[in-house]
């Protein structure tokens, strides 16, 4: 099953992030010059609002899974799926009665500044790569390589590749399922505040419905690169980013139209490689 | 299984007869015209009447965006309509009120809202739509129903080309709003490359392109025109392909939603230098409080804020007191808020007939016209007179820069 409910995971992490920010904005340190917690202890404030944003997120993914998918695992195909849409449907909601519709921007420490960054010159114009952009690509990256490992060589990442390949059997052999389930659930929930908590960093916005578009684009991405590849979602992420971004530039068309350009790619992939840029990987070829 | 079929088919009737039940709400007499004490308009009035019994409430509708990023828009306009309704609601014992609803500022909200206000007999009229592209989609609604509407935003030229008889507005069009910016930017501002950007809305569209064609018109050289995606949170990489073209200055048609995030984003993608002209929809303390610093020295056209008047002092006073906030900070329509609900309450006022059974009949025809024909109309804004197309407003926007985080007019 596919959870939907995965960028709503994302938009509570986010959500964390804007409020731990939005504390550390209002304690001040000194008052000549005025010195918040944020711009005094830049990093502190960053790991803290991580460490808010992925425990929410983690206990957010671990409650979905306990409370709408579990009941459902042993439905037909379609009913998971469907509890998963009506669980994001749920938790937007939820989101915009307890923290209303408005907007909310999020105030990064100064050193992060939206918008900061290294100035390089290329062909004659500056261009700026921003501090917040290549923070966040760094922790993805760090991130990526720590869950890779957990998959790959831990004997929990053991237990999920196994109850992900065949359920009855791993159960005979002797994995407890619904814990491992469980843990899945909970570090693909912190991964998912990792990112809410980034994405508040480097674009600033925070909003109820915040969690849509990018738990589309992570499925997208998923595919693009394989269901059941950690490399290859990551891939599939970059390569998305680049033909959204330089695709119009590039083809010389409407910017509205970069969706389009990217869901076309996937089509196309999808006809010509059903499994993926770099095929899919479950567990069939490591143990 | 027949027991289940029957229980099927029982509830499915029970359903389609509670639907066809007449409602004890105020109902449309015009089948009733030989009723003691119905007036004889009613039977004449090519939409019947709207009758209201004692205790019945007189309802103004409005379709404005209540939620979501522009919320802030429907939220003031429609306090300023509450603030008309508490000064001038009241007519032979029966009250007045202002009903706004959620319509997101989309055509599909627009017209969702006005299929409801079109069902509700109490609605006699609609001081909206706020935002031109429900308006456009709510229209026909209201023009089968025989509802009149007043708005006091929606400023798409097209809207009273279509030859409706029922939309009026009391806001300039954007044929008068854009045109000036462009006048602004050439010669006050001395910029001789635009850049013209909108949200692809109908209203932002427009306008970019009035803008774009004056500009051209009066010498200058458009550089690029782009549309954005809406509800977006990075548009860095449409703002690079914008500044590779060397603007020096961007004309943004479209609401703060987005205009705060391209202003956000101009200082890195090279576009610091570029003066920021936005619109309307630009306008207000959403925009002062996402763009910050960022937000220095954008300019916008927005309507005329009202002279100085004893009304107005009046209604800064009550709209102070009862939201918190002073009139005109959260959007530049408050006052025309006001303005279109008091003058749809003053042509309801000037038709209503008081049947002798102690009923109050509106006939809804009359009040169509009532609202065309609207002249000399006196409100807080301005001076009144819708013409045959339904446009009443002549004044020309006013433009407004952002200095030191605040709105002040511009030289």
């Amino acid at each position: 099953m596919i959870n939907f409910a995965h960028g709503e995971v994302m938009m509570l992490g986010a959500y964390s992030g804007f409020f731990v920010f939005e504390a550390f904005k209002a304690i001040k340190v000194s008052t000549e010059p005025v010195l918040t917690f944020s711009n005094a202890y830049p990093v502190l404030a960053v790991l803290i609002a991580f460490l808010v944003g992925m425990t929410v997120s983690a206990l957010a993914g671990y409650s979905l899974e306990r409370i709408a998918y579990r009941p459902l695992r042993k439905a037909p195909r379609l009913v998971p799926l469907i509890g998963a849409i009506g669980a994001s449907i749920f938790l937007q909601n939820a989101a915009q009665l307890l923290f209303s519709p408005q907007l909310r921007d999020v105030t990064n420490p100064e050193i992060l500044a939206r918008g900061t960054g290294w100035s390089i010159m290329v062909n004659g114009s500056k261009v700026i790569l921003p501090y917040t952009g290549v923070f966040t690509f760094v922790l993805s990256l760090i991130l990526l390589a720590g869950l890779y490992l957990v998959v790959q060589k831990t004997r929990l990442g053991r237990s999920m590749r196994a109850v992900a390949l065949d359920k009855k059997t791993a159960s005979l052999m002797g994995i407890d399922v619904d814990k491992t389930i469980s843990l899945t659930f909970l570090i693909s929930g912190a991964l998912a505040g990792a990112a809410g908590v980034m994405w508040g960093i480097h674009n600033g916005l925070v909003y109820y419905f915040v969690g849509f578009i990018p738990g589309i684009k992570a499925f997208t991405a998923a595919v693009l690169g394989g269901i059941g590849n950690l490399p290859g979602a990551m891939l599939g992420g970059l390569f998305l980013g680049l033909i959204e971004s330089l695709g119009p530039a590039a083809l010389g068309i409407d910017f509205q139209l970069k969706d389009v350009i990217a869901f076309a790619l996937l089509i196309i992939v999808l006809i010509f490689r059903p499994s993926g840029l770099l095929g899919e990987r479950l567990a069939e070829e490591k143990l | 299984m027949k027991a289940t079929k029957l229980l099927v088919v029982m509830i499915v009737f029970t359903l389609l007869f509670t639907a066809c039940q007449t409602s004890t709400a105020p109902t449309d007499s015009s089948t009733d015209a030989a009723v003691e004490g119905t007036p004889e308009v009613c039977a004449t009035d090519a939409f019947g009447c709207a009758v209201f019994e004692a205790g019945d409430v007189v309802k103004i509708g409005m379709g404005a965006p209540m939620t979501g990023g522009d919320a802030s828009y429907g939220i003031d306009i429609s306090q300023g309509g509450m603030i008309a309704v508490q000064d001038f609601g009241e007519l032979n014992g029966f009250k007045f009120t202002l009903v706004a609803e959620d319509d997101g500022g989309t055509a599909e909200g627009g017209a969702a809202v006005a299929n409801k206000f079109a069902s509700d007999p109490a609605v006699v009229a609609v001081a909206g739509h706020i935002y031109s592209g429900a308006t456009s989609a709510a229209i026909p609604v209201y023009e089968k129903a025989g509802i009149p509407l007043l708005s006091p935003s929606a400023s798409l030229p097209a809207l009273t080309t279509l030859g409706s008889a029922v939309f009026n507005r009391i806001v300039f069009t954007d044929a008068r709003q854009g045109p000036p910016a462009a006048e602004y930017l050439f010669n006050k501002l001395g910029k001789r490359k635009l850049a013209a950007l909108h949200d692809g809305s109908d209203y932002g569209k427009g306008l970019a392109e009035a803008v774009a064609a004056r500009f051209v018109e009066l010498g200058g050289e458009v550089v690029i025109t782009e549309a954005i995606t809406k509800g977006e949170t990075d548009y860095t990489p449409i703002l690079s392909a914008v500044a590779a073209k060397g603007p020096d200055a961007l004309y943004f048609g479209g609401y703060t939603a987005e205009g705060a995030v391209v202003v956000n984003q101009m200082k890195q993608t090279g576009l610091e230098d570029v003066v920021f002209f936005g619109c309307d929809g630009t306008y207000g303390a959403d925009f002062l409080a996402r763009t910050g610093a960022n937000g220095e020295n954008a300019f916008a056209t927005i309507a005329p804020i009202p002279e100085e008047s004893a009304e107005k002092a009046a209604f800064d006073a009550a709209y102070l007191e009862q939201f918190g906030k002073e009139a005109g900070s959260l959007s530049p329509y408050t006052w025309n808020g006001y303005d279109s609900t008091a003058g749809l309450i003053s042509a309801v006022k000037s038709i209503a007939v008081l049947g002798t059974d102690g009923n109050l009949y509106i006939p809804r025809g009359a009040l169509v016209t009532a609202v065309r024909t609207l002249t000399d109309y006196k409100g807080v804004g301005g001076t009144y007179t819708c013409d045959a197309t339904g446009e009443c407003n002549t004044l020309p926007p006013m433009f407004v820069v952002v200095k030191d985080g605040a709105w002040v007019p511009a030289d």
